[in-house]
């Protein structure tokens, strides 16, 4: 989860995370290259009384500040649809969960064997246990098996709403009458928290996310303790 | 005795000439800067984590931590 005073992401909790995190490091460099320069010709341009009224033709500086900033597009495009194509890519999912919105609150369909299905509410402020995170707590976790391909298909009983957990990288609409597909492999075990991303209503901040990666043997006691509670 | 000349054109292009590869020249430093400070630490650090990491034993840790709900300390 996000801590306070956090400026930058949070520890990646997947390979497409890490990617991301990398990416974005790329861009910035880019972007204090620019600032950098910009600024140094700013401050340079206004700490003199003089000027040029005659400025005409001058191909060659046209010639440079064309194709320079073409090629920076460029070295940032090839990494980005690099990994755009990588996030598109659903390498057989082991398991398939149903991750529906509601007003307000998620539910969860595990329906590859059984028919599992159960709603995660948020807990109330009131209600939490010392040590839990105010907000992002759940009754019912989803719990997924760790170092597996998961598939989450991801859809909406109401309004829009939109499932994201920032570690896992992963953010997909929840559409009404529509089923929009993501995937991601928890690269460890943990917990990891996400919150509704698509404005939904009074209670839009108070549907939370949160994700369990556990070993496989524990994530099938789990589902069969869960089986034989519902 | 006669002064020179001063130099009356070109002012502003002796000073762009000036600056300009400063500028150029700072930017690159800012980037290679942030480079080695933040993009490359990060990946080190990154590969440094996964290299010795046995999931396992933090899985082991965290359950006995309370941190899951699906799987309780050995205790309960």
């Amino acid at each position: 989860m996000a801590h306070p005073t956090q400026l930058g992401f949070q520890d990646a909790a997947s390979p497409v995370m890490e990617e991301l995190l990398h990416f974005h490091d790329h861009a910035l460099m880019i972007v204090f290259l620019i600032s950098t320069l910009v600024l140094y010709i700013i401050i340079a341009m206004v700490s003199t009384k003089l000027t040029n009224k005659y400025i005409l033709d001058s191909q060659e500086i046209e010639i440079v500040w064309t194709v320079l900033p073409a090629v920076i597009l460029v070295l940032i495009a090839l990494p980005s649809l690099r990994i755009l194509y990588l996030m598109d890519e659903i390498n057989d999912p082991h398991l398939t969960i149903k991750a529906m919105g509601h007003q307000w609150y998620w539910s969860y369909e595990y329906t590859d064997y059984e028919d599992l299905g159960f709603d995660s509410y948020m807990i109330p402020t009131q209600d939490l246990t010392p040590g839990q995170f105010r907000l992002l707590e759940t009754d019912h976790r989803m719990v997924v098996p760790m170092e597996s391909p998961v598939r989450v298909l991801v859809s909406a009983e109401d309004v829009l709403h939109s499932w994201a957990v920032p570690s896992l990288g992963v953010k997909m609409d929840a559409v009404p009458g529509r089923l929009n597909q993501t995937a991601f492999i928890a690269s460890r075990p943990g917990v990891f928290y996400g919150q509704c991303s698509e404005i939904c209503g009074a209670n839009h901040s108070f549907m939370p996310i949160v994700v369990e990666a556990v070993p496989l043997e524990h994530f099938e006691s789990w589902s069969s303790l869960m089986l034989e509670d519902a | 005795m006669s002064l020179a000349k001063p130099a009356m054109r070109g002012l502003l292009a002796k000073r762009l000439r000036f600056h300009l590869p400063i500028a150029f020249a700072l930017s690159l430093v800012a980037a290679a800067a942030f480079k080695y400070a933040v993009t490359e630490p990060r990946k080190q650090a990154y590969a440094d984590f996964y290299k010795q990491y046995d999931a396992m034993k933090e899985f082991n840790a965290m359950k006995e931590a309370g941190v899951f709900q699906s799987v309780r300390p050995s205790g309960e």
